[in-house]
């Protein structure tokens, strides 16, 4: 990524201050502050309705919102989605968006788009694509062996992988998943889980994910956000949150506790 | 002339005007595909350029410098249309921008009778007379000349959707703009980028037919029927329907005027009308679309 602009710890990577955002008149965060470190995985937890998608759709451009949020030191807010990917943010939304009709390589190569503006062209510009796509199969090889298939014949778990992979292919500095789990299988959600944790030790590459599984986000992530009603109530370790059993079951339902008990 | 070849001979005919037919659904589909809209001011844009080719002609310009640089103005006019008039009203209700596309309609179609006037002008016929004798059946060189530039046209879209990287990035705003924006695509351009293409290929069909049937500003209105038949027919996201869906329907019309007496000349403009009620109650996705699946 491009050098940052002002002055910025590497604890502050991304930071958001005072965010407000909703939909028309229904107000959905009302002055929401948390920082990411970069190579971190930082889980958004609460229950539905807390503010959780509406926070990362603020910070990737696809709704308005008032306040700051600095990636590397620039600002993201007032950027268009398109901006914003230039700038390094990968959003994968919840239901996934993967280009049906096109196939899972062409998927990829569009998550490649972005290449385009790095001055490569031609055969320079083909090898780092190959390379990317090379990167991505390595992570998730059932993407190689359907890469002539149209992507609406992928199942759902393999969807998901897609679109995480095209969202990876122009290694973006700060990936934001939108409830990754999403009707997927719990074996399937498990490997997704470890795929990303190995992209984040394996690339530094911070990472965001909003989940509803509580216990899944908490096993990868370092950091955690509790949010209820727009604001957040509760951060820390998350080692720490998935210890502390009151809340556990306040803010996060009973999955805590069950696996504890189990 | 037995009655073979006298069917033939029909069938060549309408394979003629079905190419016209088919370049203009062509447009109809490309922009449809990419936006959604069915552009009503399809036929009238093409119109436009069809002037501006004779307008280059007339002073002094020949047919084959004059239809490129037609082309391009259509190419730029294509651009403009979407960022002046249709970029405002993106994402408004389907209704509003029929209704935009039928107010750009009936202004270009004003604004060519301004500058122009409504009396009928001659357009040169690009190709030269006579044709080919096969087998009894004749085949004007204009047949088939408008047949390959519907062939090149087809085969050029192909190569740009299938194996060009921009062609990659416009299926994919085609298939899920939002998507699109957060691979970082800017996909307003892309749609300026549709619209230019159309606007290409609908100039096209009007230097094409403007020989035919002579240049006017309503010259459009009963192709833009046909080309709405076809597109039905075809399917409306399908280009290669879109071709096919205007051969059959140039075909059919023929056939219809020769062979049915009670149809004759004067009833055949009832064809595409036919046509598009009977796919629209039997098969709604036309021949090579896909059925529109919903999620609620």
């Amino acid at each position: 990524m491009s050098e940052p602009v002002t002055d910025v710890t590497e604890q502050n990577f991304l930071e958001v201050r005072g965010l407000h955002a909703g939909y028309g008149q229904a107000r959905v965060l009302q002055g929401l502050d948390f920082s990411v470190a970069r190579g971190e995985v930082c889980a958004v937890l609460g229950p539905n309705g807390a503010g959780k998608t509406t926070t990362l759709r603020a910070l990737c451009g696809m709704i308005r919102g008032r306040g700051s949020v600095t990636l590397n030191g620039r600002e993201l807010l007032g950027r268009s989605p398109e901006q914003a990917a230039r700038l390094g943010v990968a959003h994968v939304p919840e239901g996934r968006g993967t280009f049906n009709d096109l196939t899972v390589e062409e998927n990829l190569r569009i998550g490649a788009h972005l290449r385009t503006g790095s001055g490569w062209r031609g055969r320079a510009r083909r090898a780092v694509v190959a390379a990317d796509l090379e990167r991505i199969y390595g992570y998730f090889p059932r993407l190689r062996q359907r890469s002539r298939q149209a992507a609406g014949s992928l199942s759902g778990g393999e969807q998901q992988m897609l679109a995480i992979g095209r969202a990876l292919m122009p290694r973006p500095a700060l990936l934001l998943l939108d409830e990754p789990s999403l009707g997927l299988a719990p074996l399937v959600t498990r490997e997704l889980f470890e795929i990303v944790r190995a992209v984040n030790e394996e690339e530094r590459t911070t990472v965001v994910v909003v989940e509803q599984n509580a216990q899944l986000a908490l096993d990868i992530a370092h950091r955690a956000h509790v949010l209820e009603a727009g604001r957040l109530v509760l951060s820390g370790p998350a080692a720490r949150i998935r210890e502390d059993g009151q809340v556990a079951e306040v803010y996060l339902g009973v999955s805590v506790r069950s696996r504890k008990a189990g | 002339m037995s009655a073979v070849t006298d069917l033939l001979q029909q069938a060549v005919e309408g394979l003629g005007s079905g190419a016209v037919y088919a370049s203009l659904a062509l447009a109809l589909v490309l922009i449809h595909r990419f936006t959604g809209i069915i552009n009503f001011a399809q036929g009238e844009l093409a119109m436009l350029s069809t002037y501006v080719a004779w307008q280059l002609m007339a002073s002094g310009m020949p047919f084959w410098l004059a239809l490129p640089v037609t082309l391009a103005v259509s190419f730029a006019g294509g651009m403009l249309v979407e960022r002046i008039v249709i970029r405002p009203v993106r994402g408004a209700p389907e209704l509003t921008v029929v209704i935009v596309t039928v107010g750009l309609f009936i202004f270009v179609n004003a604004l060519a009778g301004l500058i122009w006037s409504f009396t009928v002008k001659d357009f040169p016929q690009p190709f030269p007379d006579g044709g080919l004798d096969l087998a009894g059946v004749r085949v004007d060189w204009s047949t088939l000349g408008i047949l390959g530039v519907v062939a090149v046209v087809m085969g050029l879209l192909y190569l740009l959707f299938q194996h060009t990287s921009a062609g990659l990035v416009m299926r994919a705003v085609a298939c899920n703009p939002a998507s699109a924006r957060l691979s970082g695509i800017r996909v307003g351009r892309v749609l300026m980028l549709g619209w230019a293409l159309a606007a290409t290929v609908g100039a096209l069909s009007g230097v094409l037919v403007a020989p035919v049937l002579f240049l006017e500003p309503n010259m459009m209105g009963g192709v833009l029927i046909y080309a709405f038949a076809a597109a039905t027919l075809g399917g409306f996201d399908s280009p290669v329907g879109a071709v096919v869906g205007g051969l059959f329907v140039g075909v059919a019309e023929t056939l219809t005027g020769a062979y049915v007496h009670v149809v004759g000349e004067d009833l055949k403009v009832g064809v595409p009308f036919v046509i598009i009620l009977a796919v629209l109650l039997v098969r709604p996705q036309g021949l090579f679309g896909r059925a529109a699946v919903e999620r609620v």
